[in-house]
């Protein structure tokens, strides 16, 4: 049950060719998804201790539980994702008759997930060298009750430079690995769907660059 | 012959009898002067400062039953401890049985403190005199003001209240008691001047009066009264020098950033409450040379309980060649009085920002990655069909 991540990363036709002609297969996608799922946490933990910086004076002591809620979700919704993923590439790929398994879907959408397991660790990079540097405004027990201030505080963080820099990189990096992912599950889908190359790339490409344009739109707009 | 021995020895008959008679009635007049006393004397002031003029008031009572007598010239003093300043009666008057009349003298004393005894005199008749010396005392001692509260220390623009006793270890009354206080141009005094009247022998009581300094001074108490019809004084300098209160609020600035965005300077930090007091309305605004800009010329915190600490940022413009700008802190203590403290922040640390609207070059980069991705994979389709 090897894995070729040569063949995976640059001539993902030749690695599917292969692994969709055996039987399905969840344990070594699961395995990778586990393993973008551990390093999204670490990211969570660090973004949720920029919330716990700014939430520390009116809820002392419930810095840990903070902390616990962003590393969970984190990890957990790595696997929401690649659920949400397959599904639609499921359902997009019927439109064009495509046949074959939700878990093949799933099994693409996993062995793809790889390049952005590299994309996951540049972005916690970024965040151990950015986020230290974020001036993070503590909201006061008087502030709480002011919704304009807690506003204003979100509003103050979200522009600080060091993490309006720490947003615009990793909104890049996601994207090109996210891209390269694309690249992967479209011979992927491919295969596992019976569909024809551009139809697969259409699959793919839809849920891809709206999810592109919505990075877009949201940096133009932060 | 006869006739004229007869007419002289009756004419010295006459003259005998007539001596006897005139004889007889000096003697009654004496009775009667035995029996005049003098009945009262009263001192106003009933105790004299050196320099005081004063009154004093003789009673002379007529103790016999059937008989008046005259009384001429009454007169006060015969020492120089007490000078009369009025006169004495030198016009005769009667006195009836059983009444009294009383003569009144105006007087003055320069003498040192201690006990007196000036005679009254009084001539009754042709026949004798009283003379009576009564206790009269000189006391330089004044009445006593005490500061007995104040505040454990004097703040600028704080409201303070002060107590002063006023006590009166003297042995006759005071009276037209004022406190007036005096803090000048350096503070405000409510209030400043105070009538309490009379102020008994032995007795004390207690002043108070509000003080809300504005620069350290000193306030001048002067405590008025009258003894007698004499006016006195004394006087009490209280110093106000500002210290630190030790229950006041402290809001301490930290953790200040300069920012330089298109020419104005933004500047954050955090403003921590050091003191045991709360500090209502916590306010940071920039002072001149800086002129404050939208969005934040002023940063309102609101009240911060101690050890409670919360964020502000203000923005403002400042000439070219501006070093240091001073920023203000204000605060509101429990009474409402406003607390100010300035501190300069140094512009020479100042770091030019970016311009913190969202750049568009991630989004542009984003765009061209897209671009390429969809094109290259177009292109790779249309070959691969070909």
């Amino acid at each position: 049950m090897g894995i070729n991540i040569k063949d995976l990363m640059i001539n993902p036709e030749r690695f599917f060719r292969q692994a969709l002609g055996e039987k399905e297969e969840l344990r070594l996608p699961g395995l990778i998804i586990f393993l973008g799922a551990a390093i999204a946490a670490v990211s969570g933990y660090l973004a949720g201790s920029l919330s716990a910086r700014m939430m520390e004076p009116v809820l002392q002591g419930m810095t840990p539980f903070i902390m616990a809620v962003a590393v969970i979700a984190a990890f957990f919704g790595t696997f929401v994702a690649w659920v949400i993923w397959a599904g639609v590439l499921y359902l997009l790929s019927r439109a064009f008759k495509g046949s074959g398994s939700f878990s093949r879907c799933l099994e693409v959408v996993g062995y793809g997930f790889v390049p952005q397991i590299i994309g996951m660790l540049v972005t916690v990079i970024a965040a151990l060298v950015y986020l230290p540097k974020v001036i993070v405004p503590p909201l006061t027990s008087a502030a709480m009750q002011d919704p304009q201030v807690i506003k204003e505080a979100t509003s103050a963080l979200m522009h600080d430079p060091a993490m309006m820099a720490f947003t615009e990189i990793t909104a890049v990096v996601s994207i090109i690995f996210l891209l390269w992912s694309a690249s992967i599950w479209i011979f992927g889908l491919k295969q596992a769907r019976n569909l024809s190359l551009k139809n697969a790339a259409i699959c793919v490409m839809i849920p891809v660059i709206l999810f592109i344009v919505f990075q877009a739109y949201s940096l133009a707009g932060a | 012959m006869k006739i004229l021995i007869r007419l002289i020895l009756l004419t010295l008959a006459l003259l005998a009898l007539t001596g006897e008679a005139t004889a007889l009635a000096t003697s009654a007049e004496i009775t009667a002067a035995n029996n005049v006393y003098v009945s009262n004397v009263t001192y106003d002031p009933g105790s004299f400062f050196t320099g005081d003029a004063g009154t004093v008031t003789v009673a002379v009572t007529n103790g016999n039953a059937n008989q008046s007598i005259v009384a001429n010239h009454a007169t006060f003093g015969f020492d120089n401890n007490f000078q009369l300043t009025s006169g004495s009666y030198d016009t005769s008057s009667t006195v009836g049985p059983l009444q009294t009349r009383t003569y009144t003298f105006s007087v003055i004393t320069q003498s040192a403190d201690g006990s007196y005894y000036p005679t009254f005199s009084l001539n009754i008749g042709d026949a004798t005199s009283i003379y009576y010396r009564g206790l009269v005392k000189v006391d330089n001692t004044p009445i006593v003001a005490t500061l007995i509260d104040k505040p454990d220390a004097f703040t600028p623009a704080t409201k303070n209240t002060l107590s002063l006793q006023l006590a009166n270890p003297r042995e006759d009354d005071v009276k037209n008691v004022i406190v007036d206080v005096d803090g000048g141009s350096g503070a405000d005094i409510l209030p400043a001047t105070q009538y309490i009247g009379v102020l008994s022998s032995g007795a004390s009581t207690v002043v108070n009066f509000t003080v809300t300094p504005n620069v350290e001074t000193t306030l001048n108490v002067t405590v008025k009264y009258d003894n007698g019809d004499n006016h006195h004084s004394v006087d009490l300098q209280i110093p106000v020098v500002f210290t630190t209160d030790k229950m006041q609020a402290d809001p301490v600035m930290s953790n200040i950033v300069i920012a330089l965005t298109n020419g104005t300077c933004d500047v954050t930090g955090d403003i921590t409450n050091a003191g045991l007091s709360n500090a209502n309305g916590v306010t940071v605004t920039s002072l001149s040379p800086a002129i404050p800009q939208e969005p934040d010329r002023n940063y309102v915190i609101g009240t911060l309980k101690p050890d409670d600490f919360g964020s502000f940022e203000i923005t403002f413009t400042v000439p070219d060649g501006t070093t240091s700008v001073p920023l203000q802190l204000s605060y509101k203590d429990s009474d409402g009085n406003i607390l100010s403290s300035v501190q300069n922040i140094d512009l020479t640390q100042t770091t030019a920002q970016p311009n913190s609207q969202p750049s568009m070059l991630p989004v542009l980069v984003v765009v061209i990655i897209a671009v390429i991705f969809v094109g290259g994979w177009y292109v790779y389709l249309r070959r691969h069909k070909e």
